[in-house]
């Protein structure tokens, strides 16, 4: 076989290589502006040294189904480590660290954001008319000793409900069966400084 | 003895494979730790500070340590022979001991539990100013290596004006250039906020350096990579005895690495708030520019191995296939570690395709996929082409060659498996980097029986690494008169090496400006956003038990 034989083909496949491009940046495109499907968030700055002092941890409904949920992140905790939203339409979270980097995902979900110190990161969430029952809340950025213990749980309870009270124990829909939380889990580590 | 290249060449490629050997034991201890309510024997059950203390080694001394050893071993051994011009002896003696007493400082800071900060170090977690001071030791010594190839490189260049740069030599620059785009923003952090920190208690934006960060972070991937590229063109025609299907196609595949392997780092922060959309989503397309030369580069690879093939009278639709040379483990590790990084490469568009990403953003997907992609290219890609060095460094034999397909064969079965469990817990949301996902009982049932699959498939990939490491230092120790003859680089073999002169593409410094250009263009913007707003920083966070 020549050495240039077959050159036709190169030629083929850098074309199907550009367009296999093209179209992935294409619909890439389509989803973030005509479905507004961003991965991205605000950031407002805030001193860490004043987080604990101006910034409240809490939910608030802003109107019907319309919810604020301002959490704070810190070694190893989510405060409030139980959110009970009731036909959340929209959420509306704030979220910040007073020591590290942590990472909060809602498993199961979408919601999936990291938690930088010194910024609150502010982004929405429209959960599916589906969600309902209990999520669990993890930390997925490594953030020290205890990091694998950082857990909080969401509540979605809905007005007419599809689950008796059996399956909100072992729930398929919400990610998996995560049974109860109970008290704060505010963990203490030895030999750990933290803040 | 006197430090020349080879001598350079060994001690980084035998450094290389004793880390390997270290790195991996912790590679299965981390598995076999993260399976939910598995009870294990005394030393492999690792309390959460230990298990913290090796994932940092891990991270470390595989993913950043032993690609500097090695590519700047396979650079010194190659390049004298291909190009007949020696390397600065003087530059060679200062990068090697700055390497290796960069290297050792750091992984003695981090196995003393002085840096539980694992390989990205975020701040404002801050380790011992050990763990810093080795890695930019370990940093700038690979940059004085690259001093003198390039040196190297010129001389050669001035002596044969005209002539096409081989293609070996061509992928090896390309790698040094992707390493200096890499690394200079991480000695710029490292100096300015990372070392200050340590030592003084500097305050830092996170925002800030965590863009640093990973405006290093990504090319580092390429860099990982290259070195096995480089020699999939250069050593699969060599063992074929064919030309490469088309070199000036291989040549462009390494210019567009050089574009767009640095601007792309805004991927791995896609769920960072405070960098707006548009950047996100350009960095996105320069990474799926990215992903092209890598599909050039495979059918590059798979024409020269069909046209061999049908050359031996391989015919039929795949015939060719099975006049392939199999039986020479060279050659079954590099298209092997070919058809892995295919698998592992189709995921990494998933993590790149912008919103998709928020789906497995930190999840267990993530070291799926980057074990399909350097874990594999370094476990087999890196140990095959060092099978092949014995013979011309090393002078040695292969100790067996049922050992190393007993590496290349359970290493990439446990792999298959390892990886596809954690994609599918990944997808499911299970978290990575933890020292177990329990939760303490609330963890989603569907995460149990994957994390256990995947430990089997860790107790296999552990296994191939053991053969990896016995069957190179076994051949070095034993091969002298034990083991059998195996083909090294065939360096008189004329090809690839037959190259024809594109003034176009020998214009490095054309495409290296073109490059700098676009990390500008790529980052002007995100670096304005962050700077305009106003920095915001935090004091440093003491971790670890020091
Ligand atoms: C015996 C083979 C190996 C096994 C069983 C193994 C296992 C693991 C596991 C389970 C993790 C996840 C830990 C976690 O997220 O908590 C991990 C992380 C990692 N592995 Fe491996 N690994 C092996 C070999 C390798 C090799 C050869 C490389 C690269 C050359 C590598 C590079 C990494 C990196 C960069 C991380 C991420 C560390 C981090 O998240 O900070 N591994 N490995
Ligand atoms: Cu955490
Ligand atoms: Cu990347």
């Amino acid at each position: 076989m020549e050495p240039n034989e077959g050159i036709i083909y190169e030629y083929v496949w850098i074309v199907i290589v550009a367009a296999i491009v093209a179209g992935l940046a294409a619909s890439l495109a389509y989803y973030g502006i005509a479905l507004d499907l961003n991965p991205a968030c605000n950031a407002t700055p805030i001193d860490v040294d004043k987080v604990l002092q101006e910034f409240k941890p809490g939910v608030k409904e802003l109107g019907p189904g319309i919810y604020q949920v301002d959490i704070l992140a810190g070694q190893f905790f989510w405060n409030p480590n139980k959110i009970v939203l009731k036909d959340p339409v929209r959420v509306e979270f704030r979220i910040t660290s007073k020591d590290v980097v942590h990472g909060f995902e809602i498993v199961g979900t979408s919601v999936n954001v990291m938690v930088i110190p010194g910024y609150i990161a502010e982004f929405s969430w429209e959960p599916p008319k589906n969600a309902e029952g209990r999520y669990l809340i993890i930390c997925h950025e490594y953030c020290g000793i205890g990091h694998q213990e950082m857990k909080a749980e969401l509540i979605i309870e809905r007005t007419n409900t599809l689950l008796d009270g059996a399956d909100i124990d072992a729930l398929e829909v919400t990610g998996g069966d995560i049974g109860k939380i109970t008290e704060p889990t505010y963990i203490e580590f030895e030999g750990v400084i933290s803040g | 003895m006197r430090l020349d290249e080879d001598l350079f060449a060994k001690i980084t490629v035998v450094f290389s494979f004793i880390i390997m050997a270290v790195g991996g034991l912790f590679g299965l201890v981390q598995a076999l730790n993260r399976v939910p309510f598995l009870e294990m024997p005394g030393l492999l059950e690792v309390s959460d500070a230990n298990y913290y203390r090796i994932l940092t080694c891990h991270g470390v001394c595989l993913a950043v340590a032993i690609p500097i050893y090695w590519i700047t071993g396979l650079a010194a051994f190659l390049s004298p022979r291909i190009l007949k011009v020696g390397l600065d002896k003087r530059l060679l003696g200062l990068s090697l001991a700055m390497m290796l007493l960069g290297g050792v400082m750091a992984t003695i800071v981090i196995l003393a539990g002085k840096a539980n900060v694992l390989y990205t170090f975020y701040a404002p977690m801050k380790a011992h100013p050990g763990f810093y001071w080795g890695a930019a030791l370990l940093i700038l010594g690979s940059w004085v290596f690259i001093a003198a190839f390039v040196k190297q490189y010129l001389q050669w260049r001035r002596q044969n004006p005209g002539v096409g740069t081989p293609i070996a030599i061509y992928g090896l620059l390309a790698t040094f250039i992707v390493w200096i785009e890499a690394t200079t923003p991480i000695v710029i952090t490292v100096l300015k906020d990372f070392i200050p920190m340590s030592m003084f208690g500097k305050h830092v934006d996170v925002l800030e350096t965590r863009t640093w960060f990973w405006f290093f972070g990504h090319a580092l991937v390429y860099f990982w990579l290259l070195p096995v590229v480089t020699m999939w063109y250069y050593l699969i025609p060599k063992k074929l005895g064919v030309p490469l299907f088309s070199e000036s196609m291989a040549k462009v595949a390494f210019i567009l690495f050089i574009l767009a392997s640095t601007p792309v780092g805004l991927h791995h922060q896609f769920t960072d708030p405070g960098l707006a959309p548009e950047y996100k989503y350009m960095h996105t397309v320069l990474t799926l520019i990215v992903a092209s030369p890598s599909m050039l580069t495979g059918f590059n690879i798979l024409a020269t191995m069909e046209r061999a093939g049908r050359a031996k009278g391989g015919n039929g639709l795949l015939g060719w296939l099975a006049k392939q040379p199999w039986k020479d483990p060279v050659y079954l590790g590099l298209v092997v570690s070919m058809i892995i990084f295919g698998v592992g490469g189709i995921t990494g568009i998933i993590n790149a395709s912008y919103q998709l990403n928020m789906v497995v953003h930190n999840t267990a997907w993530v070291p799926g996929h980057f074990h399909m992609t350097v874990g594999n290219m370094v476990v087999i890609g890196y140990t095959a082409t060092t099978y092949a060095m014995l013979a011309d460094l090393f002078k040695r034999k292969l100790i067996s060659k049922t050992t190393a397909y007993s590496h290349i064969l359970l290493w990439s079965i446990g792999l298959f498996i390892f990886s596809l469990a954690y994609y599918y817990v990944g997808l499911h949301g299970a978290p990575r980097r933890t020292s177990n996902i329990e939760y303490g009982g609330l963890l989603p049932q569907s995460w149990v029986f994957p994390m256990e699959i995947s430990a089997i498939g860790a107790i296999l990939m552990f296994a191939g690494g053991v053969f990896a490491v016995y069957t190179v230092l076994g051949s070095l120790l034993f091969g002298k008169s034990r083991g059998v003859q195996i083909p090294g680089f065939s360096i008189g073999n004329p090809h690839p090496e037959a190259t024809t002169f594109n003034p176009l593409l020998e214009n490095l410094k054309f495409w290296v400006i073109f490059a700098a250009l676009l990390i500008i263009v790529a980052y002007i913007f995100p670096f304005y956003e962050i700077f305009s707003r106003g920095l915001s920083t935090v004091p440093p966070v003491a971790t670890g038990l020091g």
